[in-house]
């Protein structure tokens, strides 16, 4: 009886080991998902920070008109409808400072509304 | 008492003649645009930071569309624009030789701040950096005149 306890254990290791294994790698793929609110005129948040070589999801809310987000020195740029959602996906390359634009003109303040993307190692 | 209301009617009269707008002349065009050149407008030295290419040329067409086309036309050229020589200045043609003569930085100064007292308005914090940039390489690279059409605003 005693010696069957190490079967079990191994048993339940197996079961066990995939869970292990999986979790960990599945985490450090997934993108960082950053979410911003766009209304005129205004992102909200207006600074964001992500990792050099870190995939990154942005979701870009609009909360009234059409707008965009254009990072020029990333050639990164998601447009949305009016009170629509829309994303985009990148990994950054190069650590910085980086400044967004509204890039579908929304009014008198479209010029103004920008947002401070910091990547960092 | 007659000599204050004849002094009132004086000065009146005066506001009203300084009122109206009429074509400037030949020696007050050049006047101004010599002051303008050299005197009024800055930035003369301030270069361009974005890449004079296809890319840049698309963005700045873009954002002259989605502003500047109610004076300028699409085309720079007042094409369409049904007021263009009914106002005082009239709205120059943007690929003039006198508009084509500012460099990249006082073209970028004039879309910042507009020009007082023509009807130019400033576009700061209408349109970012990037945008103004962008546009002063489309004004560089203006398509010939009447070849973009009227402004939508304008076809109904």
């Amino acid at each position: 009886m005693p010696e069957r306890l190490p079967l079990k254990m191994f048993f339940a290791f197996l079961l066990i080991a995939p869970v292990l294994s999986v979790r960990p790698v599945h985490a450090a793929d997934a993108p960082h998902r950053i979410e911003i609110t766009a209304r005129r005129f205004a992102f909200d948040p207006g600074e964001i920070t992500v990792k050099r070589g870190e995939p990154v999801v942005l979701v870009l809310k609009s909360a009234d008109v059409a707008h965009g987000l254009r990072f020029r020195d990333l050639d990164v740029d998601v447009k949305v409808g009016a009170g629509g959602t829309a994303e985009v996906s990148f990994t950054p390359q190069k650590t910085g400072d980086f400044i967004g634009h509204c890039s579908v003109f929304c009014g008198s303040g479209h010029g103004s509304m920008t947002v401070k993307l910091h990547v960092v190692d | 008492m007659r000599a204050l209301a004849g002094s009132a009617a004086l000065c009146l009269l005066a506001g009203l003649l300084g009122c109206k707008a009429t074509p400037p002349g030949r020696t007050e065009t050049a006047v101004v645009s010599f002051a303008k050149h050299h005197v009024f407008v800055g930035n003369k030295k301030e270069k361009n930071p974005l890449p004079d290419d296809a890319g840049t040329l698309a963005d700045g067409k873009e954002a002259f569309s989605h502003y500047c086309v109610a004076c300028h036309g699409l085309d720079g050229q007042n094409t369409g624009v049904p007021f263009a020589d009914h106002i005082s200045p009239p709205i120059p043609s943007l690929a003039s030789p006198n508009v084509q003569r500012y460099t990249d930085g006082q073209l970028k100064w004039i879309l910042d701040n507009g020009i007082w007292p023509s009807g130019m308005p400033g576009s700061k914090g209408t349109l970012s950096d990037d945008e103004l940039w962008s546009i002063v390489v489309y004004l560089r690279h203006l398509p010939p005149a009447g070849s973009q059409g009227a402004p939508e605003m304008y076809t109904h």
